[in-house]
Formats: structure tokens, sequence, C-alpha cells
């Protein structure tokens, strides 16, 4: 009998081999998936470079505001992580975490001026982009990832609760609700009554239709932007859009890039809440046509499911494993709830990019979310 | 049934290798428990002379099952030595082996002609006396599974040799091998069950063992051979019943309760030895498997310690960080090579130093794969989340009893949680 090694052999508990899947490979692909979606709204938008309607002025390259973003906010994210690694003993150092959020935090960035738009306020220019930028990366890691994280559990998505606090300021404003009324200088006609294709009026909101302030608001603003039809609002809206959310340039690269995520770890990342979303928002969006009396109900399915801070937020951030329901049943109820929320916040608040709003209440109800669809064990 | 992780096997070399006869031990160190059930007491003391299978610990009660002599000498001591089966040590009996081949008697064998005279009492009898227990990892005595009350008709036989732990092989070389052997052991459970019918269960992958089971087993009346796409899960019986039978077992229920009784390939193979041979349970076939140059089955007397295994099959005592037996994901890591061969001792898996070093823990991420995964539906992190906490009211709410132990949960866990771990710690 030998003793030798005996007290070298390591003890750990069944099992002792253990999947494929780590974190830092989720966040490997999470990051990969994020950059090809990030390049591709980069070369897209590269093709404009912004002028000052009133000066005439040359701006930045919407493409390079696209790369100098997330390269400030990865580096933001990625340098304070390892910071607070370095300053506090019990902080974990989660660099592709880091990056991840940086990305989310670039992509979910609202970019571009809309041809239409004279007076858009600041934050969607470079270079006061790249500010705001770093700003919510760095509150956004430090508070609500890190100091969120010692409360045991993260309560809202760190990428949209540090949009949201930055930008409250001004969200009223230039920004956002306020100049979507249509007695405002944006003039865009209220989803709270009938859409319609084509550039006649609709209905009673005595402006121009839906489809044309989308045509305005998101087609190359370079070139005289196309008649507003259903073919050419659908194409703009899945293949390229000027403005917005920049994860959200391209609806189909997205899609792609998305359910590719999905399939490859289908059971870590938490894809019901995806399907549910979408199907809840394109029910509610039928709904809407339906009480409105939609002349062309394509137009506020399109717009309601293909703006960039509904696709991109229905495949990367409401999935957030972090801050979602743990159940499959819960999480099919916070996708629908997302999406319930999301189209009456835009409808009844002039609040184009509700769902960010709408993902951080939801975000609130997860602990009681987390009690729905505990289903019975085998045999009971 | 849409919750199992397939798990990749590395079994392509042992599944291969031809069982070897291991040499008998100079010193073998035998538990006295290494079953489900009441401790045994030792029969022998110090000093005293034993033959091969010469009863050596036993129990009065019923749920036990006694432990033999694997060789002939002389007990030198009775001291406590690392049990693989319980993850602690216990008292194991110490024979000097003095090379003779002399055969304790005790246990008379029958006959295959006089098996349909023999009643199910003596052949129940004999197969308690063998010291026969469920050799697929639960070690529960099989006098005790074959014995269901007067009031359950079994209806169902259901023979596994599914064998899912992802490096063992010791039951598929069984199959191909002791095929005839294991055929005479249906035949005498299935006469003490009352004739069932017999569903042989194995995996799709076990190519070479099927056409053998399909020559042994093809013309026996009402049997079955059933080569499916199981995953390491359903080699638990539960599940398994569920994959070939379509009902789900309740828990708390035993199999014989909804009238089945699973019995694993190497059980059944023990009990034609014991009741044919007069062989009690003394020794296993067992895997030795992982970072190694040459994968092996290995026929192997119980108490034998695997320090003799390891220097034997040359591997370096000194590359080796951990040792693994009765499977990668249910049995248990060893903490000294001189651990004793058990009757549940499936398999030996070698872990080198040079394999790349288990991940650390980190704080869950929510992602839920876990729940999605448990093979029992059960939510693995939530009641991890309760036992931490001290909630254990919360934790049985939430079938904390129905864990069956199989370790998915981990294994899938991207944060590396002792899920499985904590939640079977606790179940206890």
């Amino acid at each position: 009998m030998s003793n030798e090694s005996s007290s070298e052999l390591v003890v750990k508990s069944a099992p002792h081999i253990s999947g494929p899947m780590s974190k830092n490979r989720m966040m490997k692909f999470t990051f990969f998936a994020l950059l090809i979606i990030t390049a591709v709204s980069a070369a897209l938008w590269s093709e404009v470079t912004v002028t000052n309607y009133m000066s005439g002025a040359t701006g930045w390259n919407l493409g390079l505001t696209v790369v100098i973003c997330a390269l400030i906010a990865v580096g933001v994210a990625v340098g304070a992580d390892f910071l607070l690694h370095k300053l506090v003993s019990d902080s974990e150092l989660n660099i592709w975490s880091a990056a991840v959020f940086g990305l989310i935090v670039t992509d979910s960035y609202t970019l571009g001026l809309p041809t239409m738009n004279m007076s858009m306020g600041p934050p969607v220019e470079a270079p006061a982009a790249f500010i705001f930028v770093a700003l919510i990366s760095l509150i956004g890691l430090v508070v609500f990832k890190k100091l969120q994280g010692i409360a045991g559990r993260k309560f809202v998505n760190p990428a949209a609760a540090a949009k949201f606090l930055v930008l409250l300021p001004i969200i009223g404003g230039s920004f956002l609700a306020i100049e979507h009324l249509p007695t405002s200088i944006l003039g865009v006609p209220s989803l709270a009554g009938p859409l319609g294709a084509g550039i006649a009026p609709v209905g009673a909101n005595g402006m121009a239709s839906f489809a044309t302030y989308m045509t305005g608001c998101f087609a190359n603003p370079l070139v005289i932007p196309p008649d507003p039809t259903i073919e050419s609002i659908f194409s703009m809206m899945m293949l390229n859009k000027y403005h917005g959310w920049v994860g959200g340039a391209s609806s189909i690269a997205v899609i792609i890039v998305g359910i590719a995520l999905f399939a490859i770890g289908r059971k870590y990342f938490k894809w019901r809440i995806t399907a549910s979303y979408f199907i809840g928002a394109a029910v509610m969006s039928i709904l809407m046509s339906t009480v409105y009396g939609d002349a062309d109900l394509l137009v506020r399915l399109m717009f309601t499911l293909f703006i960039g801070s509904s696709i991109f937020l229905g495949f990367f951030m409401a999935t957030d494993p972090a801050t979602t329901p743990y159940t499959g049943t819960g999480q099919i109820i916070f996708g629908i709830g997302l999406a319930v929320l999301t189209v009456l916040i835009q409808t009844y608040m002039n609040f184009f990019g509700g769902s960010l709003l709408a993902l951080l209440i939801m975000n609130l109800t997860v602990p009681l979310l987390d009690r729905v669809g505990i289903h019975k064990s085998f045999g009971r | 049934m849409a919750n199992l992780v397939k798990i990749p096997e590395v079994k392509e070399q042992a599944r291969i290798a031809p069982i070897e006869v291991f040499p008998d031990p100079k010193i073998a160190m035998v538990l006295t428990y290494q079953h489900a059930g009441a401790p045994n007491i030792p029969s022998v003391n110090v000093g005293d002379s034993v033959i091969i299978g010469q009863k050596i610990a036993d129990s009065k009660e019923r749920v036990s099952a006694p432990v033999h002599s694997p060789i002939c000498g002389k007990v030198i001591k009775i001291d406590d030595v690392f049990n693989s089966c319980n993850d602690t040590t216990s008292q194991a009996i110490w024979i000097e082996n003095d090379g003779k081949k002399t055969k304790d008697k005790t246990l008379t064998p029958i006959s295959e002609s006089e098996l349909s005279t023999t009643s199910n009492e003596i052949l129940i009898k004999k197969i308690r006396e063998a010291g026969i227990i469920g050799l697929g990892g639960a070690g529960f005595p099989t006098h005790v599974k074959l014995s269901p009350p007067t009031t359950s008709t079994i209806k169902h036989l259901i023979v596994n040799a599914t064998e899912g732990e992802p490096y063992d092989c010791a039951d598929e070389r069984l199959l191909i091998e002791k095929t005839a052997n294991i055929l005479k052991g249906v035949k005498v459970i299935r006469k003490i069950l009352g004739n069932p019918k017999v569903i042989i269960a194995t995996k799709a992958t076990k190519v070479a063992a099927i056409p053998k089971i399909q020559e042994v087993f093809g013309s026996e009346p009402e049997t079955e051979i059933v080569a499916g796409h199981y995953t390491y899960q359903q080699g638990d019986a539960s599940l398994l019943q569920k994959a070939i039978l379509g009902y789900e077992t309740p828990p708390g229920k035993r199999s014989h309760e909804m009238g089945t009784i699973v019995q694993n390939v190497a059980t059944i193979n023990a009990v034609a030895n014991a009741i044919f041979e007069g062989e009690p349970l003394i020794s296993r076939v067992t895997t030795l498997n992982g970072d190694i140059a040459q994968p092996k089955n290995l026929l192997v007397k119980i108490g034998t310690p695997i320090s003799n295994i390891i220097n034997q099959n040359n591997i370096d005592t000194n590359d080796i960080n951990k040792l693994v037996v009765a499977g990668v994901m249910m049995g248990h890591a060893v903490p000294t090579l001189d651990t004793p061969i058990n009757k549940r001792t499936s398999s030996i898996i070698v872990f080198s130093k040079k394999r790349k070093p288990d991940q650390p823990t980190t704080a869950c991420i929510h992602c839920s794969a876990c729940i999605s995964s448990c093979p029992v539906r059960l939510h693995p992190v939530l009641i991890y989340d309760a036992i931490t906490k001290g909630n254990f009211d919360k934790a049985e709410k939430l079938y904390l009893k129905d864990c069956i132990g199989c370790g998915t949960c981990s294994y899938v866990c991207p944060s590396r949680l002792p899920l499985a771990s904590t939640i079977i710690a606790s179940k206890q």
C-alpha cells in the first residue's frame, strides 16, 4: 500500500466535471454578438456625416461616432471594473462582463439626426454624446452593477437604469416626450390616433401620416427620402435606420445575431422573454390599431417591433439574466408585461424609447414573478 | 421529457478493453458497511483465520447485506479507513493474504435445471447471504428489493443497462462478456417476481453490446430489448421508467408500487454468480479511466486498496490531482489512494494535474440553466438559496427531498455553484 501523494489529492464534491458553459464563456459569446451588431451599425451609419442645419457646419461622421462611443463605454466600464477590483478586496474582476456592459451602453444609446429636426439637443450628437456615454457607463457599472450586486440581487437593468438616470434631466425636453407631441416643434403624429402609410394626413390628427414621420426620422438624412409606402418603411425599419438606438440600426442584424446567440446557449439565455415580448408587442399593436382604426395596421406594427429601442432591448436587454425572473412562466409574464407597458408608454406618454422605462418597471416586479411558475416536481 | 442535458461520454478506449482479472491484494481492507441500510457488525476478531467467501460481518436487520472475505488469510486489524460509499471513515476488517485459495462452501449453488423447483424464499435467502446490493450505485440490498409486498404485482422487470456515468464501462463489458450469465440472473429474478415482462434497456451507443444482447435474449419469452438514445440522467430508475413505460413514479413511492422492478446488470450478474456458482459478492468489475494511457476494465476483489491498482498500472501517483470513484457525476473524490474498493466502486477515474483546473465558484448570474436542466423539474438555485439562508422550510416546499442527486444542476452552472452537493447534504 502506498501513502505517497495521499495528502495531496483534491477532495471535492460531485460532480467532478463541468459543462462547457462558464460565466466568462457566456460573456464572450454575448460580447462578440454585440460587437457584430455594433460593427454593423457603425458600417451602415458611416455613410452619414452630420451637418448642422442652422450653420451648415460639418460635424462628426455617424459611424465614427459609434466606434468612439463603443471604445469610450467599454474602456470606462472595464477600467472602472479593474479599479474597483484593485481598490475593494471583495470586488470580483469581470472584464468580459464589463466589456459586455460597455457595448450594451453603446447600443442602447440614441444617436443620429433626423432630417426634420433642427433643434435636437446635444445628447444625440458627437462630441457631447461621448460625455453622456462615458457617464452612463461609469454610473451604470459602479452604481447599478457593483453596488446593486452587494445587495445580493440586481433589481434593475444597469444599462437601462444608468441611461435613464443620466438623461432624466432632459428626458421631458428636447430629448424625448415633449418634442414628440403633435403640437411641438417635431410635430410627430400621436400614436393615440389612427395611423397610415402614404403622405396624406390620416384620421383626425390633421397632420402628416405616421409613416411620413417615420421616413423623416429614420431614413438617410443626406438623401431625399422615398415616398412612404408599406414596402419602403418595411425595408427601412428592417435594414437600416439612421436615428435611434445604435444597436437597432439594422433590425435584421439584431434578429440574426440574437437568434444565433440563443441557439448557442439555449439553456443560458432567456429567450422566452424575447419571444413573449415580441408576441405581446405585436398583439398590443394590433389591438391599438383596432381601437384607433388605423388605415394601415402594418405601420404601427413595424414601428412597435422594429424601432431600435424595441428590437435591441427585446433581444439584449430584456434578457439580462440578473434582472429577470428565474422561472419559465415568470419570464413569459415578464415579456408580456414589458410589451404592454412599452406600447402604453409610447402611445400615451409620447415616449418613443418607452421600452427603457417599461423594462425598469418590470425589473422591479421580478421578486414577485419569481414566485410564479414554481412547478411541481417529477411524479407529483 | 424536455429537461435532459447530454453529457459527453469518455468511453472510446475503455469500452473496447476486455475485463482483466486483477491480482488479489496482499492485504484486503473490507469495509463492514457498504450497503444502504443498517450497519454490519464484524463476526471475526483480530487473529482469526478466514477463507475466501467466508462471511465476516453482518447485521440482524432486514435492510442489510453481509460482507465476505475476498481472500484467504488472517485478520490483522479492525480499524477505520475512508469509505467512499458515504464519504467518511468507517470500520474495515484488514486481512493479510496467505496465498491459499480455500473457499467457503456455505453458499451452495444450484443447477439451472433446479431453478424451477427451488422456492423463492430459498433464492432470496441465497441472494441475501451472498451480500448482493445494487451495484449501480445505490447499494440497496437486493434481497429486499426482490421481496415486494404480496399486494404488489410486478408487471415489468427493467434490466438497467444504460450505464449513464460518462466514464464508466464496467456494465457494458459485462453485457458483452457475461451475457449468458446475465440471462441466468434474469431468469432467477423473473422467477422470484412472478414472471414479469423483461425489458433490457440499453443505449444505442453500446454498439458492441447490442448484438450480444439480441443474440442471447432475442429468443427469450416476453423479453424486449430497447436500445434508446438515453441521456446520463435516464440511468436513474424513475427516469428510466418514465422513458420506457411512460409514467412518473411519485416521490416516496417505490418502483414495485408502480408494478416495476429495475435492476442493474452488474447486480443481475452477481445474482447469477451467487445462485449458480455459490459465489458471494467478493469481487466486481470496475473501470479504470480518466487521464491515463490505457483505460481498463478490471475484475477486482472487494477490499483491494486503490493504490494497488494505481501502482500495478504504472500510473504516476505524483501526477494525480484527484481520484474519483463510482463515476464523475455522482461519485466521490477520495482523500487517499489507500481507499479500498467496495461493492459500489463501479469506476476509478484519475484526474491528472495536467488537466485544466476547476473554475472557481462565483456569484450566481440568475441564468436559470439549472432550472431548465433539472430532470426532475426542481428549481435548484432557489433551493440552494433557501438552504444557504437557513430557510429549510422553504427548501422543503421547493421539493428539496425529491432531488435524485444526479448533479446536472452543478454541471450546467456557469458560476460553478455547488448546487447539487449543497442540496444532497441538506436532504440527508
